[in-house]
Order: C-alpha cells, then sequence, then structure tokens
C-alpha cells in the first residue's frame, strides 16, 4: 500500500513543468464576485460587467457568494491565488465584506464595489451604488399617487432584516408614506426578498385584512409574489409595486399585473465600474470619489417600453 | 484435494491478481481522486500549484476537516449531527457578543477579552452537543431528527442573538475588537496557516483516540452493532453522547476560526456547512450506517471537496456545473463504497485461502 506512492510524489513534484509553457502570455484576469447567477438583477450585473472587460481586453471570471460572507471570503482568497488584477464585487454584506476587501487590497489587487457599499472607506477603489433611498421614495410617490385621494390600507413586504438595502428602502418608502394621512399601513412583514415567501405571506395578510388595497414591497420578486397570491386568493390588490426593475417585472407592468417599479442601473453600474478600474490599472487612479451613488429610474406603465435588462434604452 | 478443487484454485488465482487490483484502488479512492484532481487543476490552470495557493487552499481545507472530523465519531457510532453548521453559526455569534458587548456584571457592561470570548462561544458549542447527545442516547430520538431541530433551535438562537445583524469589528482597528482575535484565523506558523496547525493537532488528537482507546474502539463497537456492544458491556448512551459533544466542539472551534478570519460574526455564517462536512465524510469511506470508517478518510474527504470546489472557481466552472461535479463525485464515492464491499466479500475465500498458503 505505501510503495505506489513514490512515483505519484515523483509526478507531482514534475507537474509545475507542465503548466510552465503558458505563463506570461494571458491577459489580466479580473474576478467578477455577485451574490448569485440566477437572479435575473445579480446576472445582469455580472454580464454587463464581464462584457464590458473582455472589450477592453481583460480575462474575466465570474463567482457567486450567494449571500455567504464565508465563501465570499474564500472566493476572494481564489481570486488572489489567480493573479487576480481587480475584483468588481457585489458584497454579501457591509460589515462582513470589509476584511475580505481589505485582504484583496493589501494582496495589491483593485477592489471595485458595485450595488452594495462596505461600512468602511479607504480600501476599496470605488464603491458605486444605486441611490436606494431616491429610487424607495419615487416608487412611494406614485404609489401614493395610484392609491388615490380616497387612500385606504395597505400591505409591506420587507426584504432580508439583516440586509442594509431593505432598511433604507423601507426608510425611504416612509419618509412618503408616512406623509400622507388617508394611507394606513395594516401589515408589515418580512419575506426575505423571495417570490415563495411573499406568496405565502400576502395570503395569509389578505386573508386577515380584506380591506387591502395596495401592497408595497422592498423588490420585484417579493412584489410578483404577491401578486401571485392576490390573483389565487381572488381578491384583487389595485396597486403593487415593486423595486429593481426585473425583466420579470417589467412584463408584469406592461400586463398590468403590477403597477410599478424602481429600475436600478445595474448594467450601467457595472460598466462604470469595469470603466474605473481599467482607468485606474492604467493610470493608477479612477478619476472619481470613492462612493458614487447613482439615481434609480420610476418605471411605470407609461414608460416601461423604455427599458430592458436593468437599463433605460432610451 | 481433487483436481476439480485445484482447478478452481487456479482459476480463482488468475482471477485474483487483477480483482485485487481493483479492490485495492477502491479502497485508496479518496487518495486517488485527490491525485487526479491535483494533475487536472495542475495543468489546466497555472496558477494552482503555487505556494500562494496552497497555502490558501490548506485554509479553506482546515475548515471542511475539522468539521468532518468531529463528525466522524457521530457517523461512526452510526448517528449523524446536522447541527454543525448552526452551531458553528452560534459559536461565532457568542464570541462577536462577548468581545463587543461584554458581559453585564453588576449593570455594568466589562469587556473580559479574547480567552473568556473563546471559551463562552466553545462552552455554547458544547451546551448544543449536550442536547444532541442527551436526546440521542438518553430520550432516543432518532438522530437525524434530534440534529435537524438543533439546527433549528442554533441557528434561531444565533438570530435571536445578534437581532439579525452582524457583529462587526472584532478586528484590531475597532475599540472592542482584538488582535488577539484575528490572529486565530489569520496568522501564519511557519508559514501555514494557524487554522492547519490547528486542523492537524485535532486529526492527531482525533486519529489516535479513534485507533488507540477504549473509547475509539467502543465508538467503531457501538456503530458496528449496538446491540452486541450493549451486551459485552459498552456503554453505549455515554459512547453516543460524548460523540455528540466532539462534534459540536469542532463546530464550535469552526464558528471561531471563520469569524475571526471575517472580523465580524454573522448569524447565517455556517449554513449548508453539515452537507460539505457529510459529503467529505462519506468520500473518505466512512459508512453512514456506522462502524466502519476513519479519521484520516475524513480528512482526505476534505481535501478532496476543498480542491474540488476551489479548483473550480479557479478554472472559472460556472457555478451551475461547480454543483453538478460535486454531486458526481459524492454519488460515485459512494457507488466506489458499495461496490468495495461486494468485491471483498467475493473475493474473501480467495484472499484466505492464498493467505493460508503462503
Amino acid at each position: 500500500m505505501r510503495r505506489p506512492c513514490v512515483p505519484f510524489v515523483a509526478a507531482l513534484m514534475a507537474l509545475p513543468l507542465l503548466q510552465s509553457c503558458d505563463r506570461g502570455v494571458r491577459p489580466p484576469l479580473i474576478a467578477i464576485i455577485v451574490p448569485s447567477q440566477d437572479n435575473p438583477f445579480f446576472k445582469a450585473e455580472a454580464d454587463a460587467a464581464a462584457v464590458r472587460a473582455r472589450a477592453l481586453g481583460y480575462r474575466v471570471r465570474i463567482d457567486s457568494h450567494g449571500d455567504d460572507a464565508y465563501l465570499q471570503d474564500n472566493l476572494i482568497d481564489a481570486a488572489i491565488a489567480s493573479g487576480a488584477k481587480a475584483i468588481v464585487l457585489d458584497n454579501a454584506g457591509t460589515d462582513a465584506s470589509i476584511s475580505a476587501v481589505r485582504r484583496a487590497t493589501r494582496a495589491g489587487i483593485a477592489c471595485f464595489l458595485i450595488d452594495r457599499d462596505i461600512a468602511a472607506t479607504g480600501i476599496a477603489k470605488a464603491q458605486i451604488i444605486a441611490d436606494n433611498d431616491q429610487g424607495a421614495r419615487i416608487v412611494a410617490a406614485e404609489f401614493v399617487r395610484r392609491m388615490g385621494a380616497a387612500g385606504g390600507d395597505y400591505a409591506e413586504l420587507l426584504g432580508k432584516e439583516s440586509d442594509t438595502n431593505a432598511q433604507v428602502r423601507t426608510r425611504g418608502f416612509h419618509a412618503v408614506l408616512d406623509g400622507d394621512k388617508q394611507l394606513h399601513r395594516v401589515a408589515a412583514q418580512s419575506a426575505d426578498w423571495s417570490q415563495s415567501e411573499a406568496f405565502d405571506k400576502t395570503e395569509v395578510i389578505l386573508q386577515s385584512h380584506a380591506t387591502i388595497k395596495g401592497i408595497i414591497a422592498g423588490n420585484d420578486t417579493m412584489a410578483l409574489g404577491a401578486v401571485a397570491a392576490a390573483r389565487s386568493s381572488g381578491r384583487p390588490v389595485a396597486v403593487i409595486t415593486g423595486f429593481d426593475g426585473s425583466p420579470d417585472a417589467l412584463a408584469a407592468i406592461k400586463s398590468a399585473q403590477l403597477s410599478a417599479t424602481t429600475l436600478q442601473p445595474a448594467a450601467i453600474i457595472s460598466r462604470m465600474a469595469v470603466d474605473e478600474l481599467d482607468r485606474y490599472l492604467k493610470t493608477g487612479t479612477t478619476g472619481k470619489p470613492e462612493r458614487q451613488i447613482i439615481p434609480c429610474d420610476l418605471v411605470t406603465p407609461s414608460n416601461v417600453d423604455e427599458f430592458v435588462d436593468f437599463e433605460k434604452i432610451r | 484435494m481433487n483436481a476439480s478443487g485445484a482447478k478452481l484454485l487456479a482459476k480463482g488465482r488468475l482471477a485474483q491478481s487483477p480483482a485485487r487490483l481493483v479492490l485495492i484502488a477502491l479502497r485508496m479512492r479518496a487518495l486517488l481522486v485527490l491525485i487526479a484532481l491535483v494533475v487536472v487543476f495542475t495543468i489546466l490552470s497555472p496558477d494552482f500549484l503555487t505556494a500562494n495557493n496552497l497555502s490558501i487552499l490548506s485554509k479553506h481545507i482546515a475548515v471542511y476537516s475539522i468539521l468532518a472530523i468531529g463528525m466522524t465519531f457521530v457517523v461512526l457510532t452510526g448517528g449523524i449531527d446536522l447541527s454543525v453548521g448552526s452551531v458553528a453559526g452560534l459559536s461565532g455569534i457568542v464570541a462577536g457578543y462577548v468581545l463587543t458587548h461584554g458581559i453585564m456584571i453588576g449593570g455594568i457592561a466589562r469587556y473580559p477579552g479574547v480567552a473568556a470570548a473563546i471559551v463562552a462561544a466553545l462552552t455554547v458549542s458544547l451546551v448544543a452537543g449536550a442536547v444532541n447527545g442527551w436526546l440521542v442516547s438518553r430520550a432516543a430520538v432518532a438522530p437525524f431528527i434530534a440534529t435537524l431541530g438543533s439546527l433549528y433551535i442554533a441557528r434561531g438562537a444565533a438570530l435571536l442573538f445578534s437581532n439579525g445583524k452582524t457583529f462587526p469589528g472584532l478586528g484590531a482597528d475597532s475599540p472592542h475588537g482584538s488582535r488577539f482575535f484575528t490572529m486565530l484565523g489569520q496568522s501564519f506558523l511557519l508559514r501555514l496557516p494557524l487554522p492547519v496547525w490547528i486542523a492537524l493537532a485535532l486529526f492527531a488528537i482525533a486519529a489516535t483516540i479513534a485507533a488507540k482507546t477504549p473509547f475509539g474502539r467502543h465508538v467503531y463497537a457501538v456503530g458496528g452493532n449496538e446491540r452486541a456492544a450493549r451486551l459485552s458491556g459498552v456503554r453505549v448512551p455515554r459512547v453516543k453522547f460524548i460523540a455528540y459533544l466532539v462534534s459540536a466542539l469542532a463546530a464550535g472551534i469552526v464558528g471561531l476560526l471563520i469569524a475571526s478570519e471575517l472580523e465580524s460574526a454573522h448569524p447565517a455564517t455556517g449554513e449548508s456547512f453539515e452537507l460539505t462536512a457529510i459529503a467529505a465524510i462519506v468520500l473518505g469511506g466512512t459508512s453512514l450506517m456506522g462502524g466502519r470508517g476513519s479519521v484520516s478518510g475524513s480528512l482526505l474527504g476534505a481535501c478532496v471537496i476543498g480542491i474540488l470546489a476551489d479548483g473550480m472557481v479557479m478554472l472559472g466552472v460556472s457555478e451551475f456545473w461547480q454543483m453538478v461535479v460535486k454531486g458526481v463525485v459524492i454519488v460515485l464515492a459512494v457507488a466506489g463504497d458499495q461496490l468495495q464491499t461486494r468485491l471483498q466479500a467475493k473475493l474473501l475465500p480467495f484472499l484466505l485461502r492464498s493467505n493460508a498458503e503462503a
């Protein structure tokens, strides 16, 4: 049983010879790390960054951390080990990501954060995020308008409570909604950003509150869950709004199932990050402040045709 | 011996040598898979076999292997521990809480330091393990159900403790953070990350216990045939109880290492770790029915899982394919285990005879 090990070890030691041939000629590597690739928003943001980076002559790798800070840590380690020149990161937690970003920066890898920021400045080269507060305010204003002068009862579906964006959005909503004395929030539940959870919770909420006229959701997947629940329980809900501007939500707005949403310019943010990254690698500076906040767009039935894939095309 | 018997024996001998090779290959399958993976990734990715990457890789493997080594004892007794991921998360949260919020003594928060945080985290982990052990050994709850329950309880407790939030700033540059706490997961000793040394130390202890001590033999006996073990005087409930304590302690250590690496404690840390640990154990040739397997096998299995995960990331394999590949490797490992068992049973008469003649 012991003898076979000797040739194996010898073969292992010879392995580096095999690979030395194609070193040095490869274009520089960019690691793009996003929460998941089975979600249209993160997919669009990863794809937009990848396309721009490849066009600029970089080698690209896309990984996803599934909102698991430890997995993100491992992926950043892998990027360091692969000799990546820069990382484009949609991170797994504003506090839990700091040490990983710092480690990458210390290893000489420039980090460009998109979509979500971290609770520290001076480590990442740029933090480019959509203005969630402004986005929440514009969609809440539209919600108020559609609820009409008479107002009425509404329910709120909140995102994952540990997520900063969930908190920023609900604060933005209430900055507008609480000013209207005709609107009454009769139920508020977290549905963890998830469609199936939003479906279940909305069904229960509609059972216990027959008067509900509107549902304001912290993202599109939850809004679509609410749309499905309202349909299946046979209780029409006049106004349902989302947040993000996903292709599914745009389709639902076209078919008048969803009232409105806010589009986060994910594709633009990704491209900005890659452009700044390119400038940083070539000149040593991004030429921009670290924190950049990009406004969101309101999507309603009247302008829905102007948007596609997290981008305003007209 | 008559002529037909001799013929049969000769035939058996002929069949025996290739079959024996297959058997040896099957026995060493985790090692062979490991070598194959290293070869493939080295050829495909020039960055794989570099000192830098090996150091990072060993750190990842350390976390998986600590979990797997701890759970091996539970699996050897014929049980399973689904709560390790949640217990890891809880352990990190407890350490984070003690470090950043201190302990209330007489209405004043006191900051007792790193050692106390580590002790508190490991104590809470051991309590979780004791609950598992008590449920399985005394209350006779099926291990799957008992630890599934504690999976939820520990995760819920972690979320309650932190109110769903992260405890940030456990590092040196924060008011209540500590340089020593971050050293746990981030420092190096002789150019190897500290977690690797911790994993190696735990491995040495666990392997010795499993192979050389009465407790180790009792673990195998309980998993092999619980009734026979009891009738021959093994204190079955006690053995099981300790096995769950070991598993929870390992999970607690992992929780501390991760919190230290991230310099923050997040209540969702460790989701699906139990599945990674089970996969590593099974890859290492330990039977989920209990009684058969080894600690070193689990270490090998953890290496396979870690190299597979990191290697595919380095190659830029799509995450969807990564899942498929991981699943295929696990299924093949179990299939190989079954094949080995059957082949062994078939070859046994020949093996015995050739040994007797030699």
